[in-house]
């Protein structure tokens, strides 16, 4: 026996010395390691098992001197042992009380008269063993309390046959949000929803006796719904044949699991319907993933391209950006890769831009996700815009025009840089309605000019030229020859006009200079012409008379004013054409 | 008796104009004046019953010739005097001004010619003095 190579200590209350010994002879003779406490009366036991008390057991002699009532002293023995097992010694006088005792908390009694060894040792034996047992029990009695009542899972005890709650736990409660009285009222069936009535009581009845578990909806006070799996045992509550059932309430879990579902429809419909090519491969372009929109994009099958590394499909001149970019990964955990060309079926090249996710980690994914857009088309526009854009600049730049775009259905003006470069209009003093430009025009010329280009939209013709005053930022106003377009839709209707506002200020300012030029020559020639003919007069007279009458007197004297008249005219010419000079200089 | 007079701040204009007058003819001598104002005092003096010819410039200092003939005007001799504008402008709108001056006989632009003193001998005016 296993405790017998333990030291089994006994506390013996006996005051008869031969009782006593034989008491001691019977336990040496069956136990090895024994260890006796004698206690001569009540009085000493008490004090023993108060200051002492590591006894197996107890072995309790009714007939002690200071203790009258046997009774009594069964009680008080029990109330001191704290559980420790006592075995009562009796004479065959005390019989009838010895089979009461058992009843007052007493393991067993034997009578002194047939002791013998075997007999004292087996019952001890038992009693130590039957005192374990019974504190093992009702161990497990209190932890089962308290997992029902403490557990996270709701749970309830139900009568077997009518299903009536008999015990319903805290979780429960918190659960269902019916107090404990209203669930003591209840039937299980009042949780049940319509629908799977008639299912569950079916499970029921089939495992009528049994364990069962399954899952179903339950309603809540609130008249909410939730899932839940039931696990339901038969058992003995208090005697009564009962149900125990334990309830999980999974309605949060299948919602993640219906999400997650409608995710993965979600991200399959994403990736396959899709028009973006996507691919998963490793950092040496080994693929083990294509998106069946490859076929619709550059007509290969997705099991046929999984068949060649990525970088064969990638066009000679691209091929090094590419992997210089995947490599970049090992830094970043996503990043774009500029277009490149990507062969095709035929073999013909097709623009895409990829972006590249490293999701090597991932162990759903393990690899490079490459998400590719085909951009030939924009590829294609887009160096269109660029030749046309610079066609315009070189166009715009040329003429150091403004160009102004109208949009006659949105009243919206936008204007290249001119506005600011020729008008001094910055940004934030432009507004881009039609009506800003029309106030910057000239108060003589805004009649004119708004009744031409109504006239324009009217009439629907093409282009249109006109000249008028625009005010610039200063105030000051600049002569302006407006060349517009009229764009019209397929319908003829109006919807732009481009133009181009020349500024002419300076031709018409150099007109005008000109102008004031000749008038002014003008003035210089007249005012001229008397002075310069005096002279000349002069010289034409006398040789009109030297030529008449040769031998006419005083002839050196005439010679002489000759010389003296072209001297003057001379310096007269000189002058005129200093003067002149003077008056460009000066209007320069 | 018709007595000439020529009328210029320019004094080569003047002799040139008086040796043409002689040697065609016109006359034995001018009367030169530099300044109208001078002429002016000179026919206020004058005979009466002499016709006289003045060659008169228009562009002279104080007095131009317009002036002068304004004072012309006002003299009682003013029937007697025939006057030949000279200038040495080119000038249209002088020639349309001496339209409105009933003593201007003729407009000539400088210089005076040896025709031009033909002309004048032939001139309905003068040509009997030329007889």
């Amino acid at each position: 026996m296993n405790y017998s190579s333990d030291q089994l200590k006994i506390l013996v209350v006996e005051d008869h010395i031969g009782d006593y010994i034989l008491i001691e002879d019977y336990l040496t003779e069956e136990h090895v390691q024994i260890h006796l406490t004698r206690a001569l009366t009540f009085k000493d036991a008490k004090e023993k098992l108060k200051s002492e008390n590591t006894f197996n057991l107890i072995l309790l002699d009714l007939s002690l001197p200071d203790v009258d009532d046997n009774e009594d002293l069964v009680r008080k023995m029990v109330a001191l042992s704290n559980n420790t097992p006592i075995i009562v010694l009796t004479g065959f006088a005390n019989k009838i009380f010895g089979v009461k005792t058992l009843s007052l908390g007493i393991s067993d009694y034997l009578l002194k008269d047939e002791l013998n060894a075997p007999q004292l040792a087996k019952s001890i034996f038992y009693s130590i063993e039957r005192k374990n047992i019974d504190l093992k029990l009702s161990e497990s009695e209190r932890k089962y309390k308290t997992l029902f009542d403490f557990s996270p899972y709701p749970m309830w005890v139900l009568d077997k046959h009518s299903l009536d709650f008999l015990k319903v736990n805290d979780a429960a409660i918190k659960l269902y949000g019916f107090s404990p009285r209203e669930f003591l009222c209840m039937n299980v069936r009042d949780l049940w929803v319509e629908e799977l009535k008639e299912e569950i009581q079916n499970t029921w009845k089939e495992n009528y006796h049994n364990k069962f578990n399954t899952t179903v909806k339950h309603l809540k006070k609130d008249g909410s719904i939730i899932h839940v799996e039931i696990l339901s045992n038969p058992i003995d509550f208090d005697g009564r044949e009962a149900r125990v059932t334990q309830i999980k309430d999974i309605t949060k879990q299948l919602e993640a699991e219906q999400a997650l579902r409608s995710s993965e429809k979600r991200f399959k419909a994403l990736v396959q319907d899709a028009s973006d090519l996507i691919m998963i491969f490793d950092f040496d372009g080994n693929m083990s993933y294509v998106s069946p929109s490859s076929n619709q994009m550059i007509g290969i099958l997705d099991s046929e391209m999984l068949q060649k590394n990525f970088f064969y499909y990638i066009h000679e001149d691209d091929v090094e950006s590419v992997k210089e970019h995947l490599l970049m990964l090992h830094d970043i955990k996503r990043i774009q890769i500029p277009s490149y060309r990507i062969k095709t079926s035929n073999d013909k090249w097709r623009y895409v831009e990829t972006i590249i996710t490293n999701l090597s980690e991932d162990e759903s994914v393990n690899g490079i996700v490459a998400n590719c857009r085909d951009i030939t088309e924009f590829i294609k526009q887009e160096k269109k815009l660029i030749a046309s854009l610079k066609r315009y600049d070189t166009v715009a730049k040329a003429t150091s025009d403004t160009i102004t775009d109208y949009d006659i259905l949105n009243d919206k003006i936008y204007y290249n840089e001119g506005i600011q470069s020729v008008f001094g209009y910055s940004k934030k003093d432009i507004d881009n309605s039609g009506t800003w430009w029309n106030d910057k025009l000239h108060p003589e010329d805004k009649d004119r000019v708004e009744g031409y280009s109504r006239d324009v939209k009217n009439a629907k013709s093409g282009n249109i030229q006109i000249e008028y005053r625009f005010r610039c930022a200063d105030g000051s106003y600049k002569y302006v020859l407006d060349r517009s377009y009229l764009v019209t839709d397929i319908d003829d209707n109006p919807i732009r006009i481009i133009g181009a506002m020349q500024d002419i200020t300076e031709i018409q300012n150099y007109i005008q200079t000109i102008e004031d030029h000749n008038s002014r020559l003008k003035d210089i020639a007249w005012t001229q012409s008397h002075v310069v003919r005096a002279p000349l007069a002069r010289i034409m007279g006398i040789i009109d008379l030297l030529q008449n009458f040769p031998n006419i007197s005083e002839q050196d004297q005439l010679l002489e004013h000759i010389i003296s008249s072209a001297t003057e005219l001379d310096e007269i010419i000189r002058n005129i054409t200093i003067k002149t000079e003077n008056v460009s200089s000066i209007e320069k | 008796m018709l007595e000439v007079l020529i009328i210029d701040d320019d004094d080569i204009v003047t002799l040139v104009q008086n040796k043409l007058l002689q040697n065609c003819n016109v006359c034995a001598a001018s009367l030169n004046f530099k300044r109208a104002s001078d002429a002016l005092e000179y026919l206020n003096s004058a005979n009466p019953e002499n016709d006289y010819l003045l060659l008169l410039d228009i562009n002279m200092p104080i007095m131009n010739g317009w002036q002068f003939l304004e004072e012309i005007e006002k003299m009682t001799i003013k029937d007697r005097v025939f006057v030949y504008m000279v200038t040495s402008s080119i000038d249209y709108n002088d020639k349309e001004k001496a339209k409105d001056y009933s003593r201007i006989v003729n407009f000539i632009e400088k210089p005076i010619t040896v025709k031009n003193c033909e002309q004048l001998k032939q001139h309905q005016l003068f040509k009997n003095y030329f007889e």
